[in-house]
């Protein structure tokens, strides 16, 4: 579904990226964690060419996305529409601050894909409800929550029906006790097959949703496998280091139960155990 | 007693028609600028050298000679190159030119204070980037320099009166006028000061409104609660 080839990319001194590849299959969930600017935020804008690489190539659906054979970079168009199949969700949300939420969900539909307009409200609308923010649909961004605004931008990504979907630290802006019902939506696009590419440092949604995690450090993959075998047996030194580093964290910072049922089983019932 | 009611009362209607022209300038001035520029901030931010650099002396040039020298040199200079313009046309021109330029400055600052995870979101999404300018980060920046551009059209309110050098029949033009045949300087010109006052001052009161009312942010409309609810809402506050 998606591969990426050798990837490099380096802004000013600092190499970012280094000899970068990568497969994601389709519906296949890959969780991308490591320290910050070890270049996981990087590598997921790369594959959608917000951040375009200065070497190696982006294939979606075998196809070379972003550039042609020779490197040269293909139309803006083209770019923009190879896009619009892959959603993006992001760290601060973005939402758009001028348009209510629904006007948000229909963004892109409305702006990209010329669709009716009554067919794209009733998916934004359904969209809304799915995420579980239907009766915010008049309101504009700044009067949600972070967890709500969240969730949000995981529907006005979907709106434009993507194939697969990018989630670059989604809960990582988020009061502690709003990650859950982000996580919840995430989960339901696990459930529904969605093809996803994770950066995140919730180690336990990691462990319970991920096909395959990526441990990155200075640029470089480190290590990859399941879940199972990355957590519980790391190869590399680092890995190991990174991996209880951010555990007893999360440990420390674990928030309150809250009435959430869905929220108290995610908790408590997969316990990560280091050697 | 130095202020002459009787020769003000005679003075008000022909000064009238001069605020009229002043108001008429400042509008057609005003609208004209807003718009472009829009466009000479976007010029200036062109994938196209050429045009950056064409828009660019423009604004350098106007932003660094007086507004006085270049509606002279529209209204006087001109026609010696086989360009005439009648004055209120030339004061159009000259003015339009003049304030756009600076309205360009204050658009780009706007551009520049959207967020860039705007522009990142937008792309995501699959927008072009001529789509992602009009329909996230324009909407949003205009927003923002608003209190800026109310300034400036105050600005230009007053700016007019230097018209009245390139003889437009604007209020400072028929002040001078009137008052060079009656020898009233105080009176006629305390009008004139008045007059000036009585446009400018709710002018800068209305941009200050507007600015408070923006700082509140994005919220929805309260139109859409039945009446009542507002009502009830006010007095438990």
């Amino acid at each position: 579904m998606i591969e990426v080839r050798g990837i490099y990319k380096r802004f000013d001194d600092n190499e970012v990226l280094t000899d970068i590849s990568l497969t994601i299959n389709e519906g296949e969930v890959v969780a991308i964690i490591g320290p910050s600017g070890s270049g996981k935020s990087t590598l997921l804008r790369c594959i959608n060419y917000l951040e375009p690489p200065d070497k190696g190539d982006v294939l979606i659906d075998g196809e070379l996305a972003y550039r042609d054979f020779k490197g040269k970079e293909l139309s803006k168009a083209k770019i923009a529409s190879t896009r619009s199949t892959v959603g993006m969700v992001f760290q601060h949300f973005d939402l758009f601050p001028h348009m209510t939420v629904l006007d948000n969900v229909c963004s892109g539909p409305r702006f990209v894909s010329k669709v009716d307009k009554a067919e794209y409200q009733q998916r934004a609308k359904k969209l809304l409800e799915r995420v579980g923010v239907a009766e915010k649909q008049d309101q504009y961004p700044g009067q949600l929550s972070g967890g709500q605004q969240q969730r949000v931008a995981i529907a006005r990504s979907l709106a434009m029906e993507p194939a697969a979907m990018l989630f670059d630290e989604p809960t990582s802006s988020l009061d502690p006790e709003l990650v859950g019902e982000v996580l919840s939506v995430m989960r339901q696009l696990v459930d529904d097959g969605m093809t996803m590419a994770v950066v995140t440092h919730e180690m336990g949604f990691v462990r319970q949703v991920a096909d395959r995690v990526i441990f990155m450090d200075c640029g470089k993959i480190v290590e990859e496998g399941t879940p199972e075998a990355l957590f519980t047996n790391p190869q590399h030194e680092r890995t190991r280091a990174f991996l209880s580093a951010i555990l007893s964290h999360t440990e420390r910072t674990k928030p309150e139960p809250t009435s959430d049922p869905q929220t108290i089983v995610e908790e408590s019932s997969y316990p990560i155990v280091l050697p | 007693m130095f202020f002459n009611p009787e020769l003000a009362l005679d003075a008000l209607s022909t000064l009238s028609l001069g605020l009229l022209v002043t108001i008429l300038l400042t509008l057609a001035c005003g609208f004209t600028s807003l718009i472009l520029g829009i466009f000479v901030a976007l010029a200036r931010m062109s994938r196209f050298w050429l045009l950056r650099i064409v828009v660019n002396g423009y604004v350098q040039l106007m932003r660094s000679t007086p507004l006085l020298i270049q509606l002279i040199y529209i209204y006087f200079a001109l026609p010696f190159i086989g360009i005439r313009l009648d004055p209120f046309l030339a004061a159009y021109v000259g003015l339009s030119l003049h304030v756009s330029a600076y309205l360009a400055e204050v658009y780009r600052g706007g551009i520049e204070a959207v967020p860039k995870g705007q522009t990142d979101a937008s792309a995501a999404l699959g927008m072009r980037p001529s789509v992602i300018m009009a329909r996230v980060v324009l909407p949003q920046a205009i927003r923002i320099v608003i209190p800026s551009l109310g300034n400036y059209m105050v600005s230009l309110f007053k700016d007019t009166s230097l018209a009245a050098v390139i003889t437009v029949q604007e209020l400072l033009f028929r002040g001078q006028i009137f008052a060079a045949r009656t020898y009233d300087y105080f009176t006629i010109y305390t009008l004139v000061f008045a007059m000036y006052f009585a446009i400018g001052y709710p002018a800068i009161r209305l941009v200050i409104y507007i600015e408070k009312k923006l700082k509140r942010g994005y919220t929805a409309k309260l139109a859409e609660k039945p009446a009542r609810d507002i009502a009830v809402m006010e007095e438990t506050k």
